[in-house]
């Protein structure tokens, strides 16, 4: 499958790092809809599978909420590019979810985005996560962004 | 399409519940950040709700003029076909 940007093309938009990366591939960017489609392979040698759960690997939850969040950054890089580049900070103000089925090693979760309003500080958007189709996680995702760092350090990033 | 009676109640509703407040105790002055504790991303979480539910489309310079819920009935008022 050809992916249209590359990990390191992420790795320019996206701050996280190993071991907290969670996109592997950016399948399909569509700016005017405001749409982005991501995928994240997870397999044996993911850290987490080592306590969750000994001999019965699991995603966390939270893992692949913040898989989503990571693929929503993507959504606001592509709608505010400007913005983007600069390198804000971002960060989660509220997270509606629902979780349909375990995700487990050798899963291939297909997270797809779409914008409900992308502002220059903040974000709304719905996301759905897919595994063969599948729904695995459904969920409202609420994030903000913030350039001056100093306002981050003072407290004052709302 | 909603007639005007109708979305502000609607509009008082949905506000009320990112408030995580009852529509009574949601006066259309009051101050959302002093009296209702809503702050810019719950605003925002309004915008995008009120976008989705009545199909318009509500300008980022106008997101900041939006202070009491009297300020979204105007602002809808003017946005929604007569």
């Amino acid at each position: 499958m050809e992916g249209i940007w590359d990990i390191n093309k992420i790795q320019e938009i996206l701050p996280q790092r190993y071991p907290f990366l969670f996109i592997d591939r950016v399948i399909s960017i569509d700016e005017k809809e405001g749409k982005v489609t991501c995928l994240k392979n997870f397999t044996a040698n993911d850290y987490f599978f080592t306590g969750h759960f000994p001999g019965k690997p699991v995603v966390p939850g939270v893992i692949m909420i913040e898989a989503m969040a990571q693929a929503s950054i993507i959504g606001y890089a592509a709608i505010k590019p400007e913005v983007a580049s600069k390198h804000p900070t971002y960060y989660l103000g509220k997270v509606e979810a629902k979780f349909k089925r375990p995700v487990s090693v050798g899963d291939q979760l297909i997270i797809e985005v779409k914008k409900e309003k992308i502002v220059n500080n903040a974000g709304v958007v719905t996301a759905v996560a897919k595994v063969n189709g599948e729904m695995a996680v459904e969920a409202k995702i609420m994030f903000g962004v913030i350039l001056d760092t100093q306002m981050i350090a003072d407290g004052k990033s709302r | 399409m909603s007639d005007t009676g109708d979305y502000k109640s609607e509009i008082k509703k949905l506000v009320a519940d990112i408030a995580e407040k009852t529509p009574e105790e949601i006066t259309d002055d009051a101050k959302f950040s002093e009296d209702l504790g809503i702050d810019s991303m719950m605003a925002l979480e309004i915008v995008a709700s009120i976008e989705k539910k009545y199909k318009v489309i509500i300008p980022e310079a106008e997101i900041p003029n939006i202070r009491s819920l009297q300020n979204i009935y105007d602002l809808i008022g003017k946005l929604l076909p007569k």
